[in-house]
């Protein structure tokens, strides 16, 4: 049997994930507080192949011995494994509107560390975005775009009387004499954050709530009024990414014509009677 | 699933299509007076969660979420209207007047097939058209009466010899020998200006179902900052809309070649049997 067939499959389907996950970066190159997913392959398990068979032995009895022998190891191919968000600083952009907000993180006490606004999604779960691009809703409420709440500290929904209002860059957004410090929250492993689509995360496998920015003395954070925070995809390495998958998925449609033409000469070649 | 990273750009073309047209209309709209320039920015579209994992006992150790997460590309996630003050054009004409004051707008009756609606401009050059009775009345340049503060139209009795509006927003009449006042412009504050609509011809009108009070506030005269002989220009700024233009352009261009790109793979997959 020809294994290495549905290796070179597996290899342009993983291909073709991997374009998908480049081709969704290169559509968001301009969304605002876009964070770039980076696609890993990975082998499928490996297989040890063996081979069986006997051996006779030299007598007159005619003895038979089973041997086998390793033959040596076989991936059966590959796959898209994990496409990760990548939590760098996207640049900063000026817009002179006062409801846009940025972030810009200053410094973390993880690796991975990342700082995000607190909103509430439809069904009044906290969620967290980097996308600052806010506004006012017709009651007065801090929405985002797409009209969720912007939720101060103890998770409720604040309230702006109008659109006349200061940001600290502590976070404190300021209306009319009265402060209120806007939801901060710090993730110590954004790698554990999942997309859920419109700009919104939440946290993956240990699930629960961010813990708060306020009161942590390691983490530094600053937040810009009057500015955004640009998608951080590379449009240029975005476009290499795609040449070399593309060029990579031509390999294996080779490789996989290769095998065909073997196929071909089982059955053309092979059972030929001249 | 091989179309999806061709639809993901197509969805996001026909997105910045629209980009494009609210660029389009910001600077065709660049002498505009009293025109706010429309912003635009875009949201990341849903995610789709995939399960690829056949084999869970071979992902331990694995530090992000299971499974890989797909997007769909990028939408326009909402047009803004910046509200910040457009530069002030001396015109030398007695009844062009700018508005001084962020948010603060003129009232116009405008009659629609639904009878007489209450809309807003920014717009102050008004003129005066005669009546049957002999009267004049204040009106803008589609001939729709200025609102004066008791709510009704600006009515100037004929046999002037000259007429002008002074900083507070005061019709101040010269007959004679004598000037007087003899009415008093309404200027309303726009608390949350998002929330008005647009109605084309540098008017705004109260989007239905929403209150009135809840969005407009009256302005006391002594507040309203009027300039006479003098009118608004657009706040356009041709050169962030020619940055944007370009940046359109190019991410139109990245996303175009996205699908050519998955076609020539589509190409490749059709060779496989030729």
């Amino acid at each position: 049997m020809l294994r290495g067939f549905y290796t070179a499959a597996s290899g342009m389907m993983a291909n073709q994930r991997m374009q998908e996950t480049s081709s969704n970066n290169m559509a968001n190159a301009y969304t605002t507080g876009y964070k770039a997913d980076q696609g890993a392959m990975r082998a499928f398990p490996e297989l040890l192949i063996e081979q069986m068979g006997t051996k006779s032995l030299p007598v007159s009895k005619d003895l038979k011995l089973p041997v086998s022998r390793d033959v040596g190891s076989l991936n059966t191919g590959v796959y898209l494994q994990e496409a990760v968000p990548a939590f760098t600083q996207g640049d900063i952009k000026e817009t002179g509107i006062g409801m846009d907000l940025a972030l810009v993180q200053k410094t973390t006490p993880d690796e991975n560390g990342m700082v995000f606004f607190n909103v509430q999604n439809e069904s009044g779960e906290i969620r967290y975005t980097r996308n600052g691009n806010f506004t006012v809703d017709g009651e007065g409420y801090l929405t985002t775009n797409q009209g969720y709440y912007v939720v101060d500290q103890n998770g409720d929904p604040i309230q702006t009387e109008g659109m006349e209002f200061a940001v600290s860059v502590d976070g404190d957004l300021s209306t009319g004499g009265q402060v209120n410090p806007l939801g901060l929250s710090y993730s110590s492993n954004s790698q554990d954050m999942v997309k859920e689509g419109n700009g919104l995360y939440r946290p993956g496998s240990e699930g629960g709530v961010l813990a708060e920015v306020r009161g942590n003395p390691e983490v530094r954070v600053e937040l810009k009024q009057g500015f955004l925070e640009n998608s951080n995809v590379d449009p240029a390495r975005t476009m290499t990414e795609m040449m070399n998958t593309y060029r990579s998925f031509e390999m294996n449609q080779r490789v996989l014509k290769a095998y065909d033409q073997s196929m071909q000469k089982a059955v053309t070649e092979i059972a030929r009677l001249r | 699933m091989i179309n999806r990273s061709m639809s993901q750009a197509a969805v996001t073309m026909g997105q910045l299509q629209s980009k494009m047209d609210v660029i389009g209309h910001n600077l065709s709209n660049v002498n505009t007076h009293g025109y706010k320039s429309k912003t635009s920015s875009f949201s990341s579209l849903l995610y789709q969660q995939m399960d690829n994992l056949s084999h869970y006992e071979g992902e331990a150790n694995r530090l992000t979420h299971d499974g890989v997460r797909l997007g769909t590309g990028a939408k326009l996630g909402i047009t803004n209207v910046d509200l910040s003050q457009g530069s002030l054009q001396n015109t030398g004409r007695a009844l062009d007047v700018a508005l001084l004051e962020n948010n603060h707008l003129f009232g116009l009756q405008v009659h629609t097939e639904n009878g007489m609606d209450i809309q807003y401009t920014r717009s102050g050059n008004f003129y005066l058209n005669q009546m049957d009775d002999g009267s004049m009345i204040l009106t803008n340049s589609d001939g729709y009466p200025v609102m004066g503060i008791d709510g009704n139209e600006v009515r100037i009795e004929n046999d002037f010899s000259d007429i002008s509006i002074d900083k507070n927003g005061r019709v101040v009449v010269t007959r004679g020998e004598g000037q007087s006042v003899e009415a008093q412009l309404n200027v309303v504050e726009a608390v949350r200006p998002r929330t008005l609509e647009s109605v084309g011809n540098n008017r705004f009108r109260l989007p239905d179902g929403v209150a009135a009070n809840e969005v407009i506030t009256d302005v006391v005269p002594q507040d309203i900052q009027l300039q006479s002989e003098t009118l608004e220009a657009s706040n356009v700024n041709i050169s962030n809309q020619m940055t944007d233009m370009l940046m359109a352009q190019r991410a139109y261009q990245f996303n175009a070649k996205s699908i050519s790109t998955s076609d020539q793979m589509m190409g490749l997959v059709n060779q496989l049997r030729s």
